[in-house]
């Protein structure tokens, strides 16, 4: 029986071990340990040994039966294993093809601008607000003090649609229509589009943007001005901004200053500012004794040429999506 | 203005030596902005840009009396002393103002029995050096008094003026001149001008007649020192399209007394460099001197308006330094302010000349101290705001386009003769031939980008773009703020292996970032119905309606316009009006609760003809099954061999949920044979 039972054991483990497929050895389970399988046959056969053989010949069977079952059970497992790997092996993906995407949206580095200008100046208390493009010579002009004649009216630099409307040449006319609507204290600044009859090359162009802002107070200084301005040019061009202050004209202010900001080495002038001659406070209906007020205006495109190291401002115009793609 | 340092220094006595080289930083701290520095052997030559409220810094003494007030100096104005000869010069020559409005002063000098010839080395370097050429040694001389006070003169031939002397008044009709330059011009009608009894003599303030100007044999000489009305001189300046030095700065406004000193300062010159005697007295037209102005200061004010506090004494200094004369006590100063200063007009002007002087970059920075509100952004700007970012958010570039345009670009996009989109505002004054009216729509502008793009290579493009059109209506003219797409290439990067259709961009992929945006700003109640333009694809269109009416259009470009454009494939187009989005857009949207019961899902293919419309049968659906259907989505539109001709069969998606309670199987089949039977009656529906 000893002899039996080895060789069965010898068989079975060796056709286990050749067995590649869970099928297989699903197949050997059935031949060795299934109801007509032959381990089970020989443990029938148990019972016709002699009483003196019996309870040796039913161990040897018995663990020869749990031996081929771990065996069996571990074999299983290990096909199972490779047989998984070999599926997921066959789904490998080339990790480095292109990823699948939309298109991704990006700002225009001047839209981008505008909007970092109008949170800057909200943080600060300014009311943000719109105006339009489409100007009287009223707001434009002679309500900023700019009378009929002056230079800077010249059709040559603006251009007109009538005898009284014209594009904006610049932003302050905003300020004017508020001024007129509200009654102080105010703080309101709008960032929008200006025109001027400028030949188009790589500093001008006919359309540009202006951030214009005022202020109308009991107590407001030209010292507030400058920090105001001060603080602006931090935000936008870092904490190591300097601002200067240079007197200048404008028909508008009194006094009046040029701003330019220190940037990688040189002076950068970026508006004019000022406070506000009494004669425009007049002209708004507010008492230039009781309140005073200040106003600037700064150039958008430029400076962001500049901070952006853009050479040509018909880039922003041109909108080639390699350059748009660069903010 | 080109101004040598070594003028300058001939002008003040410095209390200390002045390195020119620092003065390059310190002109544009007094408002005088340097646009370059000329080192010429040992001077220096600034070129200073004069801001137009300062007549006075036009001329070499005014800048001086500016650099003197800065560093402590004193002003040394060159001595005039004349010496004068007989006969009377009224007796010789006579100056008659017919426009004393337009003339305010006419100073007239006679010099006698002058050799006319070459100025000497110093004078011909000196005009050099600011920009002039040397002429005679007469005409130099108003060229060099013009240079030093700022005030512009003019020498006639005395012996070649009609009747000896000059009138001042307006042109008449078809009247001539040839001008010094050799050019004959008809003068506009009105026209400031000098004549004598015949002729015009010289546009006023502006140029001079070759007739009598000076030349070698010249013997007498009229010289002429005006005050001019500076928009009568500029009127004509740009009719006739010239400006010199003297049109310069008469258009900014002289000053009388100037106009008197300068006079007898070039008859002194021209007597020292031509020989010659100065006939004694002056012709002195001024029948309404200008009275002194004088303004008031208060000390409070002034730190009212700065923010500083600058002593007394020095605010007093500052002023006396610049020729001002302040008198009073603490409180108010009464400011007599000097001829060459008729700038100065109220209390804020002095205020800028103490602060100018004393220096801005010593005021400091505060922060404002008025109690407001905090910052706030206007509504329209905040709908503007989530409209943009949505379209970011939705993979479209932001692009920025010009406001003028050409009308044929309204053309050439498909925009037909007469539409109202071609109506466009011209501008009265363009300044070149693209760019001469306003836009109507976005639309041409964008076709370009994607032209412009797809030309360089750039075959994926997506933009948009928020900005204005200006459209005229019976109104008047309008300008409105609108929302422009254009998408053309691929919808989606990396496709590699995958059908061109889930990779080109097509209309639904358009349709899907308008769906997008309008989902962002939760906007209810849109509809979008096939509806055509004429510059789209008449089967590919479609209006977006917002309650009542159209807010707007999307589709594939015509492809004639594609073609047009070269654009090599199909692109999409669409244009929104800004403010009926805003205003519908949501800005607090209301919290629904989830449900809690579970839904119930049905695939439902639906056989209709070809005319149906998916949105047809979608409606028809959700009207049958009331409010327990909670989706209805086509998955599927199919056409073959299953489907009768001229039909198509949809496969839809119903989700079914009552919040309130589970539905059972039984009540969604009811439901589903409830509504096919509805399609059926409604659509001609048949079922797979």
């Amino acid at each position: 029986m000893y002899e039996r039972v080895e060789e069965v054991r010898r068989r079975a483990l060796q056709e286990l071990q050749a067995a590649s497929t869970a099928e297989e050895v699903e197949a050997l389970r059935r031949r060795y340990l299934g109801r007509k399988g032959e381990v089970t046959a020989l443990l029938r056969s148990v019972a016709g040994l002699a009483p003196s053989e019996r309870a040796a010949a039913g161990s040897a069977l018995n663990a020869l039966r749990d031996e081929l079952e771990d065996s069996i059970r571990t074999r299983l497992e290990a096909l199972r294993a490779r047989e998984r790997d070999q599926r997921l092996r066959q789904e490998a993906v080339d990790v480095t093809l292109p990823g699948r995407r939309p298109p991704v949206g990006r700002e225009h580095v001047l839209g981008r601008t505008i909007e970092e200008i109008r949170d800057i100046f909200r943080a600060m208390g300014f009311e943000v607000v719109d105006g339009p493009e489409l100007e009287t010579e009223e707001f434009n002009f002679r309500r900023l003090n700019i009378p009929d004649d002056h230079p800077a009216r010249d059709a040559q630099d603006s251009f007109y649609l009538d005898d009284e409307r014209l594009l904006r040449t610049q932003c302050t006319a905003v300020d004017v229509r508020v001024m007129r609507e509200r009654t102080p204290p105010m703080r309101v600044v709008t960032v929008g589009r200006c025109y001027r009859r400028d030949v188009v090359d790589s500093t001008h162009m006919p359309v540009f943007h202006q951030v214009d802002g005022f202020m109308v107070g009991e107590g407001v200084r030209f010292s507030d001005l400058k920090g105001v301005l001060a603080e602006f040019a931090r935000k936008l061009w870092g904490p190591e901004a300097r601002v200067r202050f240079q007197p200048s004209y404008f028909p508008f202010t009194e006094p009046s200053a040029e701003i330019a900001v220190w940037f990688r080495g040189r002076w950068l002038e970026i508006g004019g500012c000022g406070m506000f001659h009494p004669r425009v406070l007049e002209m708004a209906g507010i008492d230039p004794e009781r309140y005073t007020a200040f106003a600037f205006g700064c150039g958008v495109d430029r400076p962001a040429m500049v901070r952006y190291g853009v050479d040509d401002i018909r880039l922003f115009w041109e909108n080639d999506v390699r350059f748009l793609s660069q903010f | 203005m080109r101004v040598p340092w070594s003028w300058i220094a001939e002008l003040v006595e410095f209390p200390t030596p002045q390195d020119p080289a620092a003065w390059e930083e310190r002109f544009p701290m007094l408002g005088l902005g340097v646009e370059s520095v000329d080192r010429t052997g040992d001077d220096w030559v600034f070129e200073l840009e004069t801001t137009t409220n300062r007549p006075d810094w036009l001329g070499v003494v005014g800048v001086a009396r500016e650099v003197a007030a800065a560093c402590g100096g004193r002003l040394r104005l060159p001595a005039v002393e004349l010496l004068e000869s007989d006969p009377p010069a009224r007796e010789v020559a006579w100056v008659e103002v017919l426009q004393p409005g337009l003339c305010h002063r006419y100073v007239g000098r006679v010099v006698v029995d002058v050799q006319v010839g070459p100025s000497p080395a110093w004078m011909v370097d000196r005009l050099e050096r600011c920009g002039l050429r040397s002429v005679n040694n007469v005409v130099d001389v108003t060229n060099y008094v013009m240079l030093e006070t700022g005030q512009p003169l003019h020498a006639f031939d005395l012996d070649r003026l009609a009747g000896g002397g000059v009138v001042v008044r307006r042109a008449r009709a078809g009247e001539r001149l040839v001008t010094l330059d050799g050019q004959e011009r008809a003068l506009p009608q009105g026209a400031l001008v000098i004549a004598d009894r015949e002729r015009v003599v010289a546009l006023g303030g502006i140029l001079g007649g070759q007739d009598t100007e000076i030349r070698p044999q010249t013997r007498r000489v009229l010289l002429e020192s005006a005050w001019f009305h500076p928009v009568a001189v500029r009127r004509t300046a740009r009719a006739l399209g010239i400006r010199t030095e003297g049109s310069t700065r008469h258009e900014r406004g002289g000053d009388p007394e100037r106009a008197r000193s300068a006079a007898a300062r070039a008859a002194q010159l021209v007597q020292q460099l031509a020989g010659g005697r100065v006939l004694r007295g002056e012709l002195d037209v001024y029948p309404d001197p200008e009275p002194a102005r004088q303004v008031t200061l208060r000390p409070q004010r002034l730190r009212h308006v700065l923010g500083v506090e600058i002593p007394e004494p020095e605010v007093e200094d500052v002023l006396r330094r610049l020729g001002f004369a302040p008198r009073g006590d603490g409180t108010r100063w009464v400011v007599a302010v000097p001829s060459h200063r008729r700038d100065v007009e109220r209390e804020e002007d002095l205020i800028e000349e103490v602060a100018r002087i004393w220096g801005y970059d010593r005021i400091p920075q505060t922060l404002p101290v008025d109690v407001m509100a905090a910052g706030a952004v206007s509504p329209d700007l905040v709908a503007e705001r989530r409209v943009r970012e949505a379209l970011l958010r939705a993979g479209l570039t932001e692009v920025l386009t010009l406001t003028l345009l050409h009308p044929g670009e309204l053309e050439a996009v498909g925009i037909p003769e007469g539409h109202p989109l071609r109506d466009a505002i011209p501008l009265r004054n363009p300044l070149t031939r693209d760019h001469t009216h306003l836009r109507t729509t976005l639309l041409p502008s964008l076709v370009e980008v994607l032209r412009t793009n797809r030309v360089r290579g750039n075959l994926d493009v997506h933009v948009f773009e928020i900005g204005r059109v200006f459209r005229n209506s019976s109104a008047g003219w309008e300008e409105r703020k609108v929302v422009g797409i254009a998408r053309i290439g691929r919808a989606l990067e990396g496709g590699w292996n995958l059908p061109p259709e889930a990779v080109e961009t097509s209309f639904y992929h358009l349709k899907g970032t308008v769906e997008a945006v309008l989902e962002a700003l939760h906007v209810p109640g849109w509809d979008l119905r096939p509806e055509g333009q004429p510059w789209l694809h008449p089967y590919r269109a479609a209006s977006l309606w917002l309650g009542t009416g159209p807010v707007g259009w999307v589709g594939e470009l015509h492809p004639d316009v594609c073609e047009r454009f070269d654009l090599h494939g199909r692109a999409y187009v669409a244009e929104l009006e800004l403010e009926p989005l805003a205003r519908a857009a949501r800005t607090t949207p209301q919290y629904r609760p989830l449900p809690r019961t579970p839904a119930t899902e049905r695939d439902l293919a639906v056989v209709v003809a070809e005319g149906v419309a998916a949105a047809d049968v979608v409606r028809a659906i959700r009207k049958a099954a009331g409010p327990v259907l909670e989706r209805c989505e086509p998955f599927d539109v199919y056409t073959g061999p299953q489907v009768p001709a001229g039909h198509r069969s949809l496969a839809l998606r119903l989700v079914f949920r009552d919040p309130s309670r589970t539905l059972t199987s039984e009540e969604v089949d009811g439901i589903l044979d409830h509504l096919r039977q509805r399609l059926r009656e409604e659509l001609g529906a048949q079922f797979r």
